[in-house]
């Protein structure tokens, strides 16, 4: 009899998410109205088409900031376009960087291109910086949450200098949150109130010692600077969310993160949050991990977990291939996909279940199945959810949320470009991949289609 | 196509999943089972027989107090016996077809295999490798006997020549005859199974003298092949020092020396082999990996995020003590003082401890002799330097040998840091004004191992790679964890004579090559 409910629910939700699926789409700006974004995404279908190029292009952005002035840049961008031997395209930019009389030219558009690219996935260099654009959205209906880009952490003074950043950033977003204008729906929800302030942190940029073998020392290493941030989010009534990174570091961002939020001091708060990656296969095992802690913890702020796919696949699968073990992740899009769902109606369910700590859910993903499917079940249950895009790579999506009356938030990074290559061309990896969803939408593959059932 | 190629079947042997709790628990719990059996006896194995002689210890590198192996040491008698049953082991094993041969090796990677923790538990003891390096070096160990087998198995088949009408023209392979094999204590299961397989698999008799530091390991990898069915005629094993090594050396009967360890010791080893005795009607070969002062290369626009932890690994890893490791750091003027800021920052993180700790970055050094050496070439190089950074940390307490893993700036070109293998985690940065300046330096080494470089232009690569003496370039990596079969590893100079453990010709200096060129006209008849 279950069974047959649960299937009688799953048909109903499928027709509302297709029915959200539609709305969203009818609500995205046009290519016509944002003719940049629409010659960006010629550029990108061409890069995934000409495998070659892209490889340059990609390596080319990697050491843009190591170049020093525009004739190394030059150098460097012809020497990668002339690499690809088999791209007519690149070959004809190889000749043009490399031509006496072009040299300086080809070189600054190039690093343009690549400064424009990267500011539409950076909002500044700093807080201070980065405040007219955070204050713009949040005036517009999105809420953010703010990543801080920067160089590996590989000393204790590195550390030091992310943490006092996040600090920085913490206390010039909270003075400047006070002044801008209410926004109900993304300063409520069912959990209660939702802070303004909202600070992603990366553990390993919070010390040099994560080892994969060792999460212990990675825990202690970071354990005083991430209590610290903990304290001026919770003194300041901000949210902190910890990021998730390579699988490599999952034990200990895990461990730590539960560890310092069970807390005596944090029992009032801050709100925090952690992320589940859906394309590991051990995700689902992970969120019951993350569940029962909430179960067992009083906590007077909910705990989010912010779903996502996951931004290192190609990093876990080359690394799990060259050691010979079984890549922690999905190898097949669609079962990742179904995953996603399965984990969102969980984590949507999660919500009203009597913990002592409460759940909050943010689904942050530019499928719009995904989202579709996450907003349709969310609505079924009566529940609320938080949808998530990133800054530059879903700004389409989070303008039909927002017409749509949805809560959503912007994953907003800072930091100078130096800083951000890692960043950015994790992003375009992510944007240009075969299974890319964006991809396949900027294509033109029909709705029916992207709509799908996983 | 070389018919030496490894067949497409070989894969490298997977590494412990150690970032897995559970896995790190499985190991601790081999090491405490092996922990429980400790010492482990070593005696001589002359053919069947197990003979006592002077013992010695094999010491915890970590904590000198647990003895990890009472060994027994050879001399010069026990050799000539070991190499007398060599002789006759030799006509047994060397008869048997390479299939066989090469059965009896997977065999014995089938017995490694099953006993994957607690041979990595007992490298961790023995001689202080960390876990992911105790592991990795169980895993070569498979893969070499794993590629070796396939690799005689296709030499077997031998080499194609040109055919004319009436003659018949074949190229065979045949054991060049008893070998002995000299192993150092760094690789202790790799390097003593990786040279005595090459020998076995052409169907050589084995005489193998391991380090004094490592006897125990190189007994494992003898007890596996003797179980997998190498004839104990044809594998020996004698414990000890330089007494056993020189007195194989210079046996007549010996046809074969594989030797992998210092540069003194390979050269001495060279020049005893030369010498042809009056009873002897051979000329030895010798196969010799020696030192390295391995050089990391960094252009200006490289990427520091990745530089640091790769010259960590490399410098660092296992106490800076494998043949590959990163000794000297030549950096571009441009991003000279970033680079160091950051690594001497870096360095102070690093952690030193026992070997048999997950959170350990540096375990001890090998032994007491090693520890007064590398200590000796720090202080001295200490006030030559501009900068010094050690790990801070304060050293494990007790008897261990620990030295802190150190970083020099700015000593000069004929500074003996800057020329001589150490052998130690010390790690020497010098500003060089361009690429090229980079590479003379390079070309000016009496050594040509390894080497690496961090460049992200593909033309500087591609230069560097032209003009570098290197045996192996690594390129933005690491310049440890050379792969069977990946990376065929070995140097030229001073290096080794160089035929490259783990590839595809490695295995030719193990045989004769024998050309039969049969008439097969009979009356003008091609029959």
């Amino acid at each position: 009899m279950l069974m047959d409910a649960e299937a009688t629910r799953d048909l109903d939700i499928e027709s509302s998410v297709t029915t959200i699926g539609r709305a969203l789409v009818a609500a995205m700006p046009t290519a016509r109205k944002t003719p940049r974004a629409a010659v960006e995404r010629r550029v990108m279908a061409a890069m995934v088409d000409d495998p070659e190029l892209r490889a340059a292009v990609f390596r080319f952005v990697d050491v843009r900031p190591a170049c020093t002035d525009p004739s190394d840049l030059a150098r460097h961008l012809g020497e990668l376009l002339a690499e690809a031997d088999d791209s007519p395209l690149a070959q004809r930019g190889a000749a043009l960087a490399g031509g006496a009389l072009t040299k300086r030219p080809v070189a600054a558009a190039a690093a343009l291109g690549v400064k424009q690219m990267a500011q539409r996935f950076i909002i500044g260099a700093d807080a201070q910086a980065a405040l007219p654009a955070v204050e713009k959205l949040w005036r517009a209906g999105v809420a953010t949450t703010i990543d801080l880009l920067g160089e590996a952490t590989v000393t204790e003074e590195e550390a030091d200098s992310y943490a006092e950043r996040c600090e920085v950033t913490l206390r010039v977003l909270h003075d400047a949150a006070r002044r801008w204008p209410e926004r109900p729906l993304l300063e409520r929800d069912a959990a209660g109130a939702i802070p303004r302030v909202n600070l992603s942190v990366k553990v390993s940029a919070l010390t040099p010692l994560l080892r994969p073998t060792a999460p212990e020392r990675g825990i202690a290493g970071a354990e005083a600077r991430l209590r610290r941030l903990l304290r001026v989010a919770r003194d300041t009534g901000a949210h902190l969310h910890v990021d998730m990174e390579s699988f490599d570091t999952r034990e200990a961002v895990t461990e730590l993160t539960l560890r310092l939020l069970s807390e005596p001091e944090f029992v009032d708060g801050p709100s925090a949050g952690i992320v589940l990656q859906a394309y590991l296969t051990e995700s689902p095992q992970h969120l019951d991990r993350l569940l029962a802690w909430a179960r067992q913890t009083p906590r007077a702020q909910p705990f989010t977990i912010r779903l996502v796919k996951g931004a290192y696949w190609d990093h876990e699968t080359v690394e799990a291939v060259q050691h010979g073990w079984t890549p922690p992740v999905f190898q097949d899009r669609r079962a990742c996909d179904r995953n996603f769902e399965a984990l969102s109606r969980r984590l949507i369910d999660a919500q009203d279940a009597d913990t002592p700590t409460r759940i909050r859910a943010a689904i942050a993903s530019h499928n719009l199945r995904s989202i579709a499917h996450a907003a349709a079940y969310a609505d079924a249950r009566g529940a609320d959810v938080e949808l998530q895009v990133l800054r530059g790579l879903g700004d389409e999506t989070q303008a039909a949320l927002l017409q749509e009356g949805r809560r959503v938030r912007a994953y907003c990074p800072i930091g100078d470009l130096v800083a951000g290559m890692a960043y950015l061309v994790r992003r375009l990896l992510e944007n240009t991949s075969n299974d890319s969803f964006l991809r396949a939408q900027a294509e033109g593959v029909d709705l029916t289609t992207l709509l799908e059932k996983p | 196509m070389s018919t030496t190629a490894a067949t497409p079947a070989f894969a490298n042997e997977p590494l412990l999943e150690l970032r897995r709790a559970d896995v790190r628990a499985s190991a601790l719990e081999a090491l405490a089972a092996l922990d429980a059996r400790l010492p482990l006896e070593v005696p001589m194995l002359i053919g069947t027989e197990l003979v006592r002689g002077e013992a010695f210890a094999s010491v915890d590198p970590g904590a000198p107090e647990r003895i990890v192996a009472h060994a027994h040491a050879a001399g010069a008698a026990h050799v000539d016996a070991a190499v007398a049953r060599a002789v006759d082991g030799q006509q047994v094993w060397g008869a048997r077809p390479a299939a066989e041969r090469a059965a009896v090796l997977r065999r014995a990677a089938e017995l490694l295999r099953g006993r994957r923790l607690e041979l990595a538990a007992l490298a961790v003891r023995e001689c202080g490798k960390p876990w992911p390096e105790a592991d990795g070096d169980v895993c070569e160990a498979i893969d070499f006997l794993m590629y070796y087998a396939a690799g005689a198995e296709a030499l077997d088949r031998g080499r194609p020549l040109i055919q004319m009408p009436g003659e018949r023209n074949t190229m065979k392979y045949v054991p060049r005859g008893v070998t002995g094999v000299i192993a150092p204590w760094n690789f202790p299961l790799a390097i003593a199974a990786g040279m005595a397989s090459a020998a076995l698999a052409t169907g050589n008799a084995v005489v193998l003298k391991p380090a004094e530091q490592a006897p125990a390991c190189a007994k494992a990898v003898v007890d596996a092949l003797h179980a997998a069915g190498v004839p104990h005629d044809a594998l020996s094993l004698l414990p000890g020092g330089d007494e056993p090594g020189r007195a194989l050396v210079a046996d007549h009967r010996v046809h074969t020396i594989v030797f992998t360890g210092s540069c003194a010791a390979g050269l001495s080893i060279l020049e005893s082999a030369a010498k042809v005795q009056h009873n002897q009607f051979h000329i030895k070969k010798v196969v010799a990996e020696m030192g390295g002062k391995n050089v990391v290369i960094v252009d200006a626009d490289a990427d520091l995020d990745d530089v640091v932890p790769a010259l960590l690994s490399s410098a660092f890893g296992f106490a800076g003590q494998k043949c590959s490791a990163a000794s000297r750091v030549l950096v571009h003027a441009q991003v000279h003082d970033a680079l160091v800021e950051r690594l001497a920052g870096a360095v102070r993180t690093l952690q030193v401890g026992p070997a048999e700790d997950f959170a350990t970055d540096v375990p001890a050094v090998i032994d007491a002799a090693a520890q007064m050496r590398v200590r000796r070439y720090t202080a001295q190089a200490a006030p030559a330097a501009t900068r010094v950074a050690a790990a801070s940390e304060a050293l494990p307490a007790g008897d261990g040998f620990y030295v802190a893993p150190t970083l020099l700036v700015g000593l000069p070109d004929e500074h003996p840091v800057i020329q001589e293998e150490i052998f130690g985690p010390v790690l020497a940065v010098q500003s060089v004004p361009s690429i090229a300046a980079a590479c003379d330096a390079v070309d000016a080494s009496r050594f040509a191992l390894t080497g690496g470089l961090f460049s992200r232009s593909p033309k500087t690569i591609e230069e560097v790679v032209a003009r570098t003496p290197v045996g192996n370039l690594y390129v933005n990596r690491e310049i440890t964890g050379a792969m069977v079969g990946r990376q065929p590893f070995g140097g030229g100079r001073l290096s080794g004579t160089g035929p490259k453990a783990g590839g595809p010709d490695y295995l030719l200096p193990f045989v004769e090559a024998r050309a039969v060129t049969e008439n097969t006209v009979r009356h003008g008849l091609v029959v």
